[in-house]
């Protein structure tokens, strides 16, 4: 694990990693202050919900995708790729140390906005506490089936094409799976048309992973049925991501 | 020959290069625990020729053969510019070692607290050289191929890791391209690119001064 221990230490060292946890701790707090729940106490709670998971998605989405981006670029382009590569260690390896190196970062911080959830915006009645932790760790699981192959996306397509390329493509098909298909969704209600159709039938639907709404509206956990129907939903979409970085990723740039 | 014995058999035939053939292998070399120096002029394919054995690059013809724990420090090899020294050995070496290359960096000034980003390009080849050489497996055969490590770096800092190789012969095959500075130097081995064929050359008393004219 010599390249996950290097990894580690560089984003460590680079300190972004200490911004990210500040504003998923701090701003939970703070956001709602300066909303309109200032004036409506009744509105505090979903106001943090909000901000709690709103951040880490913003958080992951700048900062991780730029940073596993960042490293798999370095990788490939200082070298270090190609000499951990000569020890023996394959580049399915390498993108796994890198891969969990920034995940080792990045599963603290959906904790905390859990815990945040759970503890500073818990619903007072009995039988809502039961749902809200189920729900919570269901996000919490959906969040992480979503974002983890995002990552090594990142890092993957950043080592051959370079960090621009991994980090913006990587954030648009997240920008589009959260919100871009919802759009087309709508438009497909409209009018129907067969190429948008099929467009959107191949789409990543990340919008329902995002479950921000249920817990605003206090909705309850999903059931057991559909839980598991988008654990498997998006575990097939981890592992056509999966495909594409390993095949994307390499050690060398000049190879 | 013990498990511990490096050893890199390149065969007569072998072909190197990227799409077209640069270099040929007129002879059957076989290396062996020690230093082996590769020169060539510039462009001959000197990295070529390293990165083909340590399996970076596909040979276009030919066979050879490995024995060791494979380490290529390629030349422009560098690291994270916000990581010291220091964090690079403690991440990249066992903790054992931690001791010996932290000497070894003192012993030839290289501050190991200063951040990668900001050392000169000698303390960087040092960084990366250290890191490589405390890797080395005591208990098996090690094959360290080194792509001109000596650029940038002071006489006396190159005097000390030529005493380790040295030191460290039996169980270590260095490979090291180079591009000699001084006509006295000792090159006991030597694979040399003439052209485009490689052959190995050898002799205890053999010096750069010798072997310079034969590169063209």
């Amino acid at each position: 694990m010599r390249l996950f221990k290097l990894t580690f230490a560089t984003i460590f060292r680079r300190k972004a990693w200490a911004f990210c946890l500040f504003a998923v701790l701090f701003l939970p707090f703070a956001l709602p202050m300066i909303s309109s729940a200032s004036e409506k106490p009744v509105l505090v709670q979903p106001a943090r919900i909000q901000a709690a998971w709103g951040t880490l998605f913003i958080c992951t989405m700048v900062w991780g995708f730029f940073a596993a981006a960042r490293l798999g670029e370095s990788n490939s382009r200082s070298g270090t790729g190609e000499y951990f590569r000569t020890t023996g260690l394959s580049a399915t390896r390498q993108l796994f140390e890198i891969w969990l190196a920034l995940l080792t970062f990045i599963v603290p911080l959906a904790f905390i906005a859990m815990a945040i959830c759970l503890f500073a915006a818990m619903p007072s009645e009995a039988s809502e506490k039961a749902m809200w932790w189920t729900l919570n760790f269901q996000y919490l699981t959906l969040f992480l089936l979503v974002f983890a192959p995002l990552l090594a996306l990142a890092c993957a397509l950043a080592s051959r094409f370079g960090g621009i390329t991994g980090f913006g493509v990587t954030f648009l098909i997240t920008i589009y799976g959260l919100y871009g298909v919802g759009y087309l969704d709508n438009m497909l209600k409209v009018e129907a048309n067969s190429a948008l159709q099929a467009l959107w039938l191949y789409s990543p639907q990340y919008r329902f992973a995002d479950l921000t709404q249920r817990l605003y509206f206090k909705t309850g956990a999903l059931s057991g049925e559909v839980f598991s129907n988008m654990i498997f939903y998006f575990a097939a979409i981890l592992a056509v991501n999966t495909g594409i970085s390993r095949l994307c990723f390499r050690t060398s740039a000049t190879v | 020959m013990t498990a511990t014995t490096p050893t890199i058999k390149l065969g007569s035939g072998l072909v190197i290069g990227y799409t077209a053939p640069l270099a040929t292998f007129g002879e059957s070399v076989e290396l062996q625990g020690g230093t082996h120096f590769l020169l060539a002029r510039n462009g001959r394919g000197k990295s070529t020729l390293l990165r083909t054995i340590a399996g970076s690059l596909r040979k276009l013809s030919g066979d050879f053969t490995t024995e060791g724990f494979m380490q290529y420090l390629p030349e422009d090899m560098r690291f994270d510019p916000e990581i010291a020294p220091k964090t690079i050995f403690k991440t990249l070496l066992p903790k054992a070692r931690h001791e010996a290359a932290f000497s070894l960096a003192d012993r030839i000034e290289l501050d190991v607290n200063k951040m990668y980003g900001k050392l000169s390009t000698g303390n960087r080849r040092k960084t990366a050289l250290i890191m490589a050489e405390h890797s080395v497996m005591p208990d098996r055969g090690n094959i360290l191929l080194l792509d001109e490590p000596f650029s940038g770096l002071d006489a006396f800092a190159r005097e000390t890791f030529e005493e380790m190789w040295d030191n460290t012969s039996e169980n270590v095959l260095r490979l090291v391209s180079c591009h000699p500075d001084y006509d006295s130097m000792t090159m006991p081995s030597v694979l040399l690119i003439e052209g485009n064929t490689v052959s190995h050359h050898s002799g205890d008393d053999q010096k750069w001064s010798s072997l310079k004219a034969l590169l063209n």
